[in-house]
């Protein structure tokens, strides 16, 4: 008849013992070995666990059909690369596949060979027409969006994002023209970017653009983890690569044409760095000479790999397993940041608050008093 | 402080305190004398002055077809993409154009009436789905009716609402010989074939309105009248029963020979109104590298297919040197474009479309043995219709005040304008001096050879305007009568016969009545030919100013002709030289009804069809002030 008690105090005295192993997470090899898992092909020094892109063409109108097939160019390949549809905000200020001119409805080619048709198949646009404006851009970069606003349209980004962001359109020195009735400035941009800083918004930012003056739009940006190229240099133009006679307009413009050339090269598990991809730019070919900015970049560009910001390459976070009661107890502090300072995302308050000893006190304490209940149960038997 | 020290920093001081703290009265009347030496300066050099803008403005006007004054065409509508397609247009539509041909050319055999014409081509059009209607007009003027029947049809925009059009037409009469030239065959004829090539493409985002008008101008006018809900007294037009958008841009054919070498450019709009220079410079683009055809202004070919002709006169060493090639040629550009703008005819059916504020303009194929085709024609049509079919606006990035000196080579309005402006900035000095001239007198009674000129002063004189106003007026009345006499029919009829002389001897004779009544003037009053010359000159002065910016060539015309006869218009003492300089300034002023007949009769019809105000014009405003200024000379002192 003893045997059931002893079993029942043996359990009991075991709840501590697993409390205190959880504590303390996973041995101590283990983390190491679980990167090496993930990094056994090369791997990326970056920290990021999730990747984001936003691709902007800012110019609406016909003849700026090469504008909407860059940017589409752009989403092509970074879905190609495992960003999914619901981490891209693709703007596009006109719709030229419906327009009346295009002898090719409902296609955008960025070639004249007319292989591929950009506009094939599931696309997804966020903001079309009118709707790319520069406040919907800061927007969604910074975002303070209001509450209506459907997911689809947010960049619903963390600490641990890696955010793709490339621009293109009719620019100047330190503009962008958004639409014909609107700029956004080199500054606008900056402090759009360091909101996204402040806020934790990302981990790492490739900020890519490819319009006339192009480098003068980063050359603002001051908030770190920033990486910038730019199509041309001040003072020059950022020309168009190709015309297709059939469409009867330019089709794709000269950067983005090459850049995507040599993104046809890169696959999911490609172990291209951003250096690699810097030193294909040929400025004899793009006829501009595309500006790099690296020096808010923390890391060197031979270690930043391309699918880093392109591909949607699934890195794991080790993270400390807390029990519930903390759980509880930073919801309600989140509630409470939430009402106090709504714009502010509540994951900052998460990062912040530093509840960890305090829970394995209580767990502790907890084991102790079920030990000795149960000491007591098992006598009083 | 030591008196002998240099007293630097105090004194410097003082001396600017003093600079500043001047005495009022000091200032002022340093500034007044400081004003009354500039105006002396001014007055020694206004003659100078005067002289040098005469001098500068005509020698701009020689200037004009100067290559370095120019500028190299080019295209500033980035909608318009021109070259960026490869025309489709090919051999089998050739065949079809041929085809046509030959029935139009039966029709022309048979002596066919505008109604069967205008029948056979709408039902063709409609043969080939689309819109296509007649539409009869009828023209009264003055000595004749004019009637003819219209041929058009719309071709729908597939993907798109038709809130815009373009129009391609082609006359029935070619503008050879202005109008009485041959017929516009094969421009229809390839009109039909475009109409059928062109309905078989999707990417049309404008309404393609084909246009067969009857006659020259008189056809197309009724058309547009009809289309715009224009209302013109003497024109009564049947209403157009299939509508379309707003028309931007509108291209006109001519081709009526066999084959051709170039395609020359006609732009000239009724009163002098020219297209957007955007739609020129891309037809020019696209005829030169999409189609191989080059470009010329007008039917002039250049001088390696048309040896120029220089005059004896010009010396051997001008005709030698290379570069008076260039300017011989830019020079009967100007002069043919001053031709039609001045006198605000329309250089072809496109010319009456602007009026309209449509940008049109028609590519004229000039006559020669090859190489070029319907095929040629074809390619560039479509190309340029392309270029148009992808504008989102009306044209209005590039010029509207241009004078195009060559196919790709302009003049800005900075570089033409100053010509008859500097003529009639010199005019309102000479006007102004003279007024001046009138009002003050310089006394020399006094004068004695001791105290010098010291002792003569100006004196004064009242200066009568109302006089000089009412004969200004009365002219410009006169003026008017006689553009009613010229413009009745009467008048047209017989112009080639006696009736000129006795228009002219009685037009230039009646003002002289006012010799009659004027009275002796007071020794304290103005001479009224002074008056009158200065009030003519200060009036026709801001006329070509004004003018230059509506119709410059219309202004420099003025300027050559007005500016130095009415300023130099002067009172002399023997009355033969009177008489024969107002006899000069009459056959200045009406010369042309005696031997411009022909040219008469062109601008009032000009007028009556197309309201050309160019005949108006010179009856009530350039022959009156011509007319002043002989009054001035005859106007006793």
């Amino acid at each position: 008849m003893l045997l059931f008690p002893f079993l029942h105090l043996l359990a009991l005295l075991f709840v501590p013992l697993t409390a205190f192993a959880a504590g303390h997470g996973f041995a101590p090899g283990q983390e190491e070995k679980v990167k090496r898992f993930f990094n056994k092909n090369g791997g990326s020094t970056s920290k990021h666990t999730n990747n984001w892109a936003v691709l902007v063409c800012t110019s609406r109108y016909w003849f700026n059909y090469r504008h909407m097939s860059n940017a589409l160019g752009m989403y092509r390949t970074v879905k190609r690369l495992g960003i999914p549809d619901s981490n891209i905000i693709l703007m596009l200020a006109d719709d030229v596949s419906c327009n009346a001119r295009n002898k090719f409805p409902g296609s955008v080619f960025a070639n004249p060979d007319r292989a591929l048709d950009l506009y094939g198949e599931n696309i997804e646009v966020d903001y079309r027409g009118y709707e790319v404006t520069v406040e919907n851009f800061i927007r969604v970069l910074t975002g303070r969006m209001d509450p209506s606003v459907p997911r689809s349209k947010r960049l619903l980004t963390d600490e641990h994002s890696n955010v793709f962001v490339f621009m293109t359109g009719h620019g100047g020195n330190e503009f962008l023209k958004f639409q014909d009735n609107e700029e956004i400035s080199a500054h606008d941009l900056a402090d759009a970017f360091e909101q996204m800083y402040q806020k934790k918004r990302y981990n790492e930012l490739f900020f890519m653009t490819d319009t006339c003056q192009a480098v003068t739009l980063h050359s603002k940006i001051y908030s770190p983890n920033i990486l910038a190229v730019g199509s041309a240099q001040l003072g020059q133009n950022s020309y168009s690569h190709s015309n297709d006679d059939d469409i009867g307009v330019a089709v794709i413009d000269g950067f983005t044409h090459h850049t995507l050339q040599f993104m046809e090269g890169v696959n999911k598990t490609s172990q291209h760095s951003m250096k690699d991809f810097f030193e294909s730019m040929d400025p004899e070919k793009i006829k501009s000479n595309p500006g790099v900015r690296s020096d808010l970049f923390g890391r060197p560009l031979e270690d930043a790999l391309i699918t880093d910001f392109f591909g949607g390459v699934a890195q794991v976070e080790v993270v400390e397993r807390v029990g519930g009661e903390y759980d509880e107890e930073v919801e309600v502090v989140e509630k409470k940041a939430r009402k106090e300072t709504p714009g502010v995302s509540a994951r900052e308050v998460e990062v912040v608050d530093d509840h960890g000893s305090d829970g394995w006190k209580k767990v502790r304490m907890w084991g102790v008093v079920g030990v000795l209940v149960s000491l007591c149960c098992w006598s009083t038997l | 402080m030591d008196p002998t020290d240099p007293p630097a920093p105090k004194s410097l001081l003082a001396r600017l305190k003093a600079r500043f703290n001047k005495p009022k009265s000091d200032t002022t009347r340093s500034r007044l004398r400081r004003v009354l030496i500039i105006e002396e300066r001014l007055s020694k050099w206004l003659p100078y002055i005067k002289f040098l803008l005469f001098t500068v403005g005509f020698l701009w006007v020689l200037a004009l077809p100067l290559a370095e004054l120019g500028k190299e065409t080019y295209i500033d509508e980035n909608a318009l993409s021109p070259g960026h397609i490869r025309p489709q247009f090919a051999w089998a539509d050739v065949h079809s154009a041929d085809r046509w041909l030959d029935q139009l050319e039966k029709l022309r055999d048979s002596n066919a009436t505008s109604e069967k014409r205008a029948e056979f081509i709408s039902d063709e059009f409609r043969k080939l789905g689309l819109l296509g209607a007649t539409q009869k007009y009828t023209l009264t003027l003055v000595n004749e009716t004019r009637s003819g029947v219209n041929a058009y049809a719309v071709s729908p925009s597939p993907r798109i609402s038709g809130t815009e059009a373009m129009v391609i037409s082609a006359s029935w009469i070619g503008r050879k010989g202005e109008g009485n030239g041959d017929l516009n065959l094969r421009g229809v004829a390839i009109l039909l074939a475009l109409a059928k090539y062109l309905k078989g493409s999707s990417s049309w985002a404008k309404d393609l309105v084909f246009v067969v008008s009857d006659g020259y101008l008189d056809g197309m006018q009724a058309w547009l009248n009809a289309y715009h809900g224009t209302e013109q007294k003497n024109l009564k037009v049947e209403s157009l029963p299939h509508p379309s958008g707003v028309i931007w841009n509108a291209l006109s054919i001519d081709y009526a020979c066999h084959s051709f070498s170039h395609l020359g450019i006609f732009h000239e709009g009724v009163n002098g109104r020219l297209p957007n220079q955007d739609l020129i410079n891309s037809f020019e683009r696209l005829s030169r590298w999409t189609g191989g055809v080059p470009v010329v202004m007008y039917d002039h070919l250049g001088s390696q297919l048309e040896p120029p002709v220089y005059p004896s006169w010009i010396p051997k060493f001008i005709r030698q040197n290379k570069r008076f090639e260039s300017y011989w040629q830019h020079g009967r550009n100007t002069v043919r474009h001053i031709g039609y703008q001045a006198r605000g005819r329309p250089s072809g059916i496109h010319g009456l479309f602007h009026r309209h504020r449509i940008d049109a303009f028609t590519m004229y194929a000039i006559c020669a043995q090859g190489p070029h085709g319907f095929y040629a024609m074809g390619r560039v049509v479509e190309a340029t219709l392309t270029a148009m079919n992808n504008l989102l606006e009306r044209l209005h990035a590039s010029f509207f005040f241009y004078l195009l000196t060559g196919p790709y080579t302009f003049l800005k309005i900075s570089s033409y304008l100053p010509s008859p402006v500097l003529i009639s900035v010199a005019m309102m000095i000479q006007g102004l001096t003279t007024w001046s001239q009138a009002g003050w007198v310089l006394d020399v009674s006094g004068k004695t050879a001791i105290t010098g000129p010291a002792a003569s002063k100006w004196i004064t004189r009242r200066r009568d305007v109302l006089p000089v106003a009412m004969t200004m007026f009365f002219t410009h009345v006169w003026g008017l009568a006689l553009f009613a006499i010229v413009s009745t029919s009467w008048y047209i009829k017989n112009i080639q016969q006696a009736v000129s002389l006795p228009v002219f001897v009685l037009f230039a004779s009646l003002p002289l009545s006012i010799l009659a009544i004027t009275r002796k003037q007071s020794p304290g009053e103005a001479p009224v030919g002074l008056v009158l010359k200065a009030l003519n000159v200060c009036f026709a002065s801001p006329i070509i100013s004004i003018t230059s910016v509506l119709n410059f060539s219309l202004a420099l015309s003025f300027a050559m002709l007005l500016g130095i006869p009415l300023s130099i218009s002067a009172w002399s003492r023997r009355l033969p030289v009177r008489i024969a300089s107002y006899s000069i300034y009459a056959l200045l002023a009406l010369g042309w009804v005696l031997f411009l007949p022909e040219e008469t009769k062109t601008a009032l019809w000009h007028w009556e069809i197309a309201s050309a105000w160019f005949a108006p014009v010179v009856c009530v405003v350039y022959a009156p002030l011509v007319l002043q200024a002989g009054i001035a000379t005859l106007l006793t002192r």
